[in-house]
């Protein structure tokens, strides 16, 4: 019994981790923006598409190599790749409704997911069909008595690494006070001498970086990449965003540990609770917004005149 | 020239202004009728660059315009007269082409459901991704109580219209305190709780749906069977086309009355500036929830009727992707505007399936639709027009 508790525990907060490092994308794009960038789940969810393509070309430029490096290798380059192709999409698409009404910016991005996930699938050679995706690391540890997969461990250490980055980042580098001047008041931003145009390039490629990182981990917890994983992640990190309240940080990671721990939790208590869990998920949304409008952490703003 | 010496010069000729009305009309139903019927997708392609440069045409010269405008306008009860004949008398004409009646019926049921949506995302702004889930609940409701009590489809129909408005208003609730993305969200979440409870629930019969909806009969005329009038026998699909044919009239009339009176425009203030909106006493909460409600309402119609023509529905004929298309519509159509919103139903209802060789990438395309409207032409093919109370 402790045993199957003790697996949960680790699933709940493994999958939480996975959830935060989508969410905080979300959270962080829309404090710089005010625009919710709904495609940011699919811009994530194309690194693992990416790591198999390097994985392939590397395979067939250079013969045989040590596999473990040449798979690193090929997750850092799809991280980098994701990040750039964030950077693009708000060059092509997203700039132009940086002054429009935030509702022509929302349904805009979320046609832009759609085009992701189906270019996906065109071009991708079989992208209609589910691809198998390495586990990042085999194995398990032994802690006392339990039995430890250090695939969750790696996912958590690194999850809790790159979180603990953002944050020294935003906090105490050039880079990342420019940030937050920019997310407070673009016009102040701009007379101190600060390229807001320059700023949201590198929040684009900080969030999607980070989100691809999130990918990685989803596909490789799942055991395979697949088009249309986006739709739901994209939804959950979004959804666990807006719980914890969007541009806060910390309530991205909060909305995602509570959202995982329902999920789990779901899956692990109620019968048939796996086909039944994305309404528990929701319902969950949706009655934090009925009573929290600004989600959990969100300051809420009074409109009065 | 201004647009009063426009309609002066065709009020003093009613004969020029009832032609180019007669011929407008005309020149739609050839148009639509030529559409259905060509098989060769260079033929379609040809047919839009048509529709394309009458378009352009209409943009360049607002002369041409304001004088067909003023027309209409003139002869607005010879319009609607000739525009029912046309569309009473359109299945003779199809060359009892089944294929090209049936889709008709699907572009018309989009019509109705893209109109429903309109009052939200044209006229409030509000993004409501919950159309889909709306126009489920209606054809589930109904075929629920055709399979289990019997019920006629009659008093089905305006039974799940009343069933996905109270749906509509729930969903109206969070509405109160959200708004834009959270308001979206909500919205999605509402279709996917939705779309997995059809999905999951056993009385809805799980991802195979419901089978067997019987087929609706009036005054002992099933409308399985096909349609005799004055002597021409039309495919067994004429009677649902003149049944969503009925439908979208009462949709356009309750599309008119509501954007012309204070709703529609108390819905126009709230999405020009909530709190201006607020500060002139408009009731923004409850015009945000009436919206929702509308919305349901309509496409619960809508769905009702999808259920017993097709006579089969799955969760997945309910999905996401099914109120992104019917935002397609509306976006690509021309937000507040009831004429732009059925001819970007008919449209991209058609089109997908007239470019058959490309249906693969269907999906692709009407995402590629959105985002190059919104970046290009935000107002739509056909942008809303000034109301004209009084003439």
């Amino acid at each position: 019994m402790s045993e199957l508790f003790f697996q949960q525990i680790l699933n709940w907060i493994t999958l939480g981790s996975v959830y935060a490092l989508i969410a905080v994308g979300f959270s962080l794009l829309f404090g710089v923006l005010n625009i919710i960038h709904f495609s940011h789940g699919d811009v994530s969810l194309l690194a693992p598409f990416l790591a198999l393509t390097v994985i392939s070309t590397l395979g067939s430029m250079l013969g045989d190599l040590n596999s473990l490096s040449v798979f690193v290798l090929a997750l850092l380059v799809a991280i980098a790749i994701t990040g750039l192709i964030g950077v693009l999409l708000d060059l092509v698409v997203i700039q132009r409704f940086r002054k429009a009404p935030a509702m022509m910016a929302l349904v805009a991005t979320v046609a832009l997911g759609i085009v992701l996930r189906e270019l996906i699938r065109h071009l991708f050679p079989n992208g209609s069909n589910p691809h198998a995706f390495p586990r990042l690391v085999e194995g398990d540890v032994m802690v006392g008595s339990l039995s430890v997969p250090l695939f969750s461990l790696v996912v958590i250490a690194v999850s809790v690494l790159v979180v603990c980055a953002l944050f020294f980042m935003l906090n105490s580098t050039r880079l990342g006070l420019h940030i937050k001047a920019v997310s407070q008041d673009r016009d102040a931003a701009r007379l101190m001498a600060i390229n807001p145009g320059r700023i949201f390039r590198a929040t684009f490629f900080v969030a999607s970086a980070i989100g691809a990182v999130g990918g990685l981990f989803f596909s490789s917890y799942a055991g395979m990449a697949r088009f249309d994983f986006s739709i739901d992640v994209g939804l959950i990190g979004f959804s666990a965003a807006v719980v914890g309240g969007l541009g806060s940080m910390p309530g991205a990671i909060i909305g995602s540990l509570l959202i995982a721990g329902l999920d789990t939790f779901v899956q692990a208590v109620v019968p048939n609770g796996a086909s039944y869990r994305l309404v528990f998920v929701f319902l969950l949304v949706i009655g934090v917004l009925v009573f929290r409008p600004a989600g959990l952490m969100g300051r809420t703003l009074v409109e009065k005149v | 020239m201004t647009r009063s010496e426009h309609s002066a010069r065709a009020a003093s000729n009613p004969v020029a202004g009832m032609a180019t009305v007669v011929v407008v009309q005309l020149a739609g139903a050839v148009f639509l009728r030529q559409f259905l019927l060509i098989e060769d997708w260079r033929l379609v392609i040809g047919l839009l660059l048509i529709f394309g440069a009458a378009l352009v045409l209409m943009e360049r010269v607002p002369s041409l315009e304001a004088r067909v405008e003023a027309a209409f306008a003139r002869h607005s009860r010879l319009a609607l007269l000739l525009g029912m004949a046309i569309v009473l008398g359109f299945p003779f004409v199809l060359e009892g082409n089944t294929y090209a009646l049936h889709l008709c019926v699907i572009s018309m049921l989009y019509a109705v459901l893209a109109l429903a949506l309109n009052f939200q995302l044209g006229s409030a702004n509000i993004p409501n991704f919950a159309t889909g889930a709306s126009y489920g609940i209606g054809a589930y409701a109904s075929a629920l109580l055709a399979l289990n009590f019997g019920v006629s489809f009659w008093v089905a129909l305006p039974v799940a219209a009343v069933v996905a408005t109270i749906f509509g208003f729930l969903l109206g609730i969070p509405s109160m305190r959200t708004r834009d993305s959270y308001l979206a969200l909500v919205t999605i979440a509402f279709g996917v709780v939705i779309h997995q409870l059809l999905n999951n629930l056993e009385f809805t019969g799980g991802p195979n749906g419901l089978v067997g909806i019987p087929v609706p009969e009036l005054f002992g005329h099933s409308f399985g069977d096909p349609l005799v009038i004055f002597g021409q026998e039309l495919p067994s699909q004429a009677n649902f086309y003149y049944l969503s044919a009925l439908l979208v009239l009462i949709s356009i009339v309750f599309a008119r009355r509501l954007h012309d009176s204070r709703v529609g425009l108390a819905w126009n203030a709230l999405r020009t500036d909530e709190l201006a909106a607020r500060c002139q006493g408009i009731n923004v909460t409850w015009y945000k929830v009436l919206a929702f409600a509308v919305d349901a309402f309509l496409a619960g119609f809508a769905g009702t009727i999808y259920a017993f023509y097709v006579g089969f529905i799955s969760p997945d004929n309910f999905t996401f992707l099914v109120s992104v298309t019917i935002m397609t519509m509306v976006i690509a159509g021309g937000m507040d505007n009831i004429l732009g919103v059925i001819v970007g139903a008919f449209l991209l209802t058609l089109l997908p399936e007239k470019l058959r060789a490309f249906s693969d990438y269907r999906i692709l395309f009407f995402g590629v639709t959105v985002i190059a409207f919104l970046m290009i032409r935000p107002q739509g093919l056909f942008p809303q027009r000034l109301r004209r109370y009084g003439d």
